[in-house]
């Protein structure tokens, strides 16, 4: 069956390369058809539009009949991809796979997990938190990232032209949070280690970890 | 005296049988009086003899009357329902053989029992939403061979249309004749290649272990393959590995059926008086054919009598797992309060400097070394309130640490000595088979010290789990005549332990010997049975308190 996944391999590159509606491509890295990189844009109407998303993809030994291995190369800061090493939790990646599916279709499908994110099933669970506390904290954070590192264009409507992001924003937290506790007289590289540490969103979303930021400060 | 005492002890015994025999009607209607497709399918369980309340009825299965279990209610609901064998088989499997509810929803809403089971009819859109519709050049190239076929030798007219096809999972092209020889699809009618489902067959099978729920390769077809689709296109290997697991999973779905735990025991064990309910007051223990003992209620591989099953996996966990590393870790180290790292001060001042992080801190309050002051090797925070509790904690866990040591090192070491005990019996077989051959005693009269290590060994095990036991137990009455009835079994155990372990090679005192172990391991059995029979009937009065939830 080894030739049947390298026929199949070989065309669904082949249909994606025709195919010029939807702006996916798959591309090999060396000779191996078996290790490729997928790439799409960011859905639009979310925080990643106008970034470009690069996706790690190994075909398995057994592929169609077990599924793809996929994970983002390009960061992303989403309650279902892992923001340190980019693993992706999506069912069709694992027991919901079928053989019919694609390389193309699964692109697809990643790009509209972009566009609803799964909160109650997260792969990261700091971020997964971030996004059901405060939408609009994170939709800023995520759409940092994308300008970070997905090259998005910064946007006019929200920021000043140029304006890049700070590093209380990357971290997705407000600067008002940090500036509260910088104004206590504690260094601002040690406030934000220690509020993403225990994601602390502001004091009316849990009032209890205001008393823990300072005790952990004050170690 | 001893006419009194001999009394007493009747009249204790006729009581007990008393109890016992109104106990046993009580728990046979209870059973009767209980609906489950298990008790339907096989005859009355007969009865063990000398039954006691807290014994329940078994019997063993082969892998033959399972199947033929099966295939009765197969039969049965094809008749009813007036579907296919293998769709009786697909609907029973989904609603887990309680026929009562399959027969229930069936009639409530045929179709919609029937999509569930993943029988749905053709067309029915199951596409789920994470999963993207087929490429509409696939669908229409599918939809051009749509037959409404269901077995593969069934297949007649549909395949007359059928034009050029490739499989959209290999890009095989077939034509002409090829396509119906080569390609095959379900009442779903998606179609590919043979090749292709048979390796997502094989996958399913061999690779992932599925059975009952290997369904469709199209994504969100929830359509199951059936049984003789499934013999047709894999090869005999594999399809007997199939109907194994469709075995085991009819096993493992039933409540009442338990496989044999032990290696290369291919028998079932069915009971139908040990529900998960009742394990909080029995102990299931069972005999195979296979001559090995297990416990019905947690599959363990021996008798655990008389420890519950939960008790027993909470110990085993505890055994197993670090738990105990972390009480060491508790009890003997603290953390650095900069970096966290685990310290043992193996000796020293308290001015205790962090390896790692440099950090200089009092090993007695926890607190940074720079606050002492003046007061250097002499900690003058000693009493702060911290300081209490930290030490109140580390001794409360060396506490807990030292207590379960102590059961700890008594369960283990009957198991040990059973072992040994096994071990000298072998040693000592010879022996008496070179007295036998000698001529002064028959083979009748030297099977005592067999039958003495036998009890020896059942005691041992007994006395192991009781240590369990009186783990978990509560301080109270109950459990020190329970620790009573250990400390005396404990004693004629190593009492006869010790007897069997002197020279009996010497043929003058054998006679003497012998008797001295027979009554000795008389006493043993009275003694494990009191303890035995004390503690599991002690479940049904609900007499013992345990310091975890049961």
């Amino acid at each position: 069956m080894s030739d049947a996944r390298l026929r199949r391999v070989q065309k669904e590159i082949r249909d994606c390369a025709k195919d010029k509606t939807s702006n996916i491509s798959i591309d090999m890295i060396d000779e191996s058809p078996f290790h490729l990189v997928g790439a799409f844009p960011g859905p639009p109407d979310t925080p990643y539009e106008g970034g470009y998303y690069e996706v790690d993809i190994v075909i398995p030994d057994a592929y169609p009949f077990q599924p793809v291995k996929m994970k983002f190369i390009t960061k992303v800061y989403h309650p279902n991809v892992s923001s340190a090493s980019g693993a992706i939790c999506l069912d069709i990646l694992k027991d919901a796979w079928s053989p019919v599916l694609t390389l193309k279709s699964t692109l697809i499908s990643l790009q509209s997990l972009l566009c609803e994110p799964v909160p109650n099933d997260p792969q990261d669970a700091e971020v997964a938190k971030h996004y059901l506390a405060d939408r609009n904290s994170f939709n800023a954070t995520a759409k940092h990232w994308a300008q970070a590192y997905a090259q998005a264009p910064a946007h006019k409507k929200k920021n000043e032209p140029g304006k890049v992001a700070t590093d209380a924003e990357l971290a997705g937290l407000s600067e008002e949070n940090v500036i509260g506790f910088t104004d206590m007289g504690f260094s601002r590289e040690q406030v934000i280690t220690i509020l993403k540490k225990l994601n602390y969103r502001g004091n009316n979303v849990n009032p209890q970890s205001y008393n823990a930021v300072l005790e952990e400060l004050l170690k | 005296m001893s006419s009194d005492g001999e009394n007493d002890e009747f009249l204790y015994e006729d009581e007990y049988d008393d109890a016992f025999d109104q106990d046993d009607e009580a728990e046979e209607i209870d059973s009767m009086s209980e609906p489950d497709v298990y008790d339907a399918l096989s005859p009355a369980i007969e009865e063990a003899p000398q039954k006691k309340p807290y014994d329940v009825s078994w019997k063993v299965k082969t892998l033959q009357e399972i199947t033929d279990m099966q295939n009765k209610e197969i039969t049965k609901i094809q008749s009813v329902l007036e579907v296919p064998a293998s769709s009786a088989a697909i609907l029973l499997r989904h609603y887990v053989w309680n026929s009562e509810k399959l027969q229930e929803q069936f009639w409530n809403d045929p179709a919609a029992a029937l999509e569930e089971a993943g029988l749905s009819p053709p067309s029915s859109p199951t596409t789920r939403t994470s999963a993207l519709p087929p490429s509409p050049n696939k669908r229409s190239t599918r939809s051009l061979r749509a037959g409404p076929s269901t077995f593969l030798s069934k297949r007649t007219k549909s395949s007359a249309s059928i034009g050029p096809f490739e499989c959209p999972i290999c890009c095989m092209e077939f034509d002409g004749p090829s396509v119906d020889v080569n390609t095959y699809s379900m009442g779903c009618e998606h179609r590919f290649c043979k090749d292709c489902w048979r390796e997502y067959l094989v996958g399913k099978v061999k690779g992932e272990g599925e059975s009952a729920k290997i369904q469709c390769m199209e994504s969100g077809c929830g359509r199951i393959v059936r049984e003789e689709v499934i013999d047709e296109l894999v090869e005999k290997d594999v399809s007997k590995r199939y109907h194994n697991l469709l075995n085991a999973a009819f096993v493992a779905d039933s409540s009442t059926l338990r496989w044999c735990p032990h290696p290369n025991c291919e028998y079932i064990i069915q009971c139908t008086q040990a529900p998960a309910r009742m394990l909080n007051q029995i102990v299931p223990t069972v005999e195979c054919k296979c001559g090995h003992d297990l416990c019905f209620g947690c599959g363990y591989a021996a008798s655990h009598r008389p420890v519950l099953c939960k008790i027993v996996r909470l110990w085993e966990k505890k055994c197993a797992d670090d738990s105990e590393t972390a009480n060491w870790l508790q009890a003997n180290t603290k953390e650095c309060t900069k970096c966290q790292s685990t310290i043992e001060k193996n000796g020293g001042c308290n001015h205790m400097t962090c390896k790692k992080c440099k950090w200089e801190f009092c090993w007695v309050c926890m607190g940074p070394w720079s606050e002492h002051g003046t007061a250097w090797y002499q900690c003058n925070r000693f009493d702060e309130k911290s300081g209490i509790d930290a030490r109140d904690t580390q001794a409360k866990s060396r506490a807990s640490l030292e207590r379960y040591l102590h059961y700890f090192n008594r369960w283990a070491n009957h198991e040990h000595s059973a072992k040994l005990d096994a071990e000298f019996y072998q040693k000592t077989e010879k022996k008496m088979e070179q007295m036998q051959n000698s001529g002064n005693l028959s083979w009748i009269e030297v099977q005592f010290a067999k039958q003495a290590v036998d009890v020896v060994i059942k005691a041992r095990i007994t006395l192991k789990w009781s240590y369990c036991m009186a783990f978990y137990l509560k301080r109270n009455n109950m459990t020190e005549l329970f620790e009573d009835n250990q400390r005396d079994l404990e004693r004629a155990v190593e009492n006869l332990g010790y007897s069997l372990e002197q020279n009996i090679s010497d043929t003058e005192s054998i006679a003497k010997l012998r008797q001295d172990i027979t009554n000795q391991a008389a006493y043993v059995q009275k003694r494990h049975d009191i303890l035995m029979d004390d503690t599991l009937k002690g479940y049904l009065e609900r007499r013992w308190e345990f310091s975890v939830d049961v």
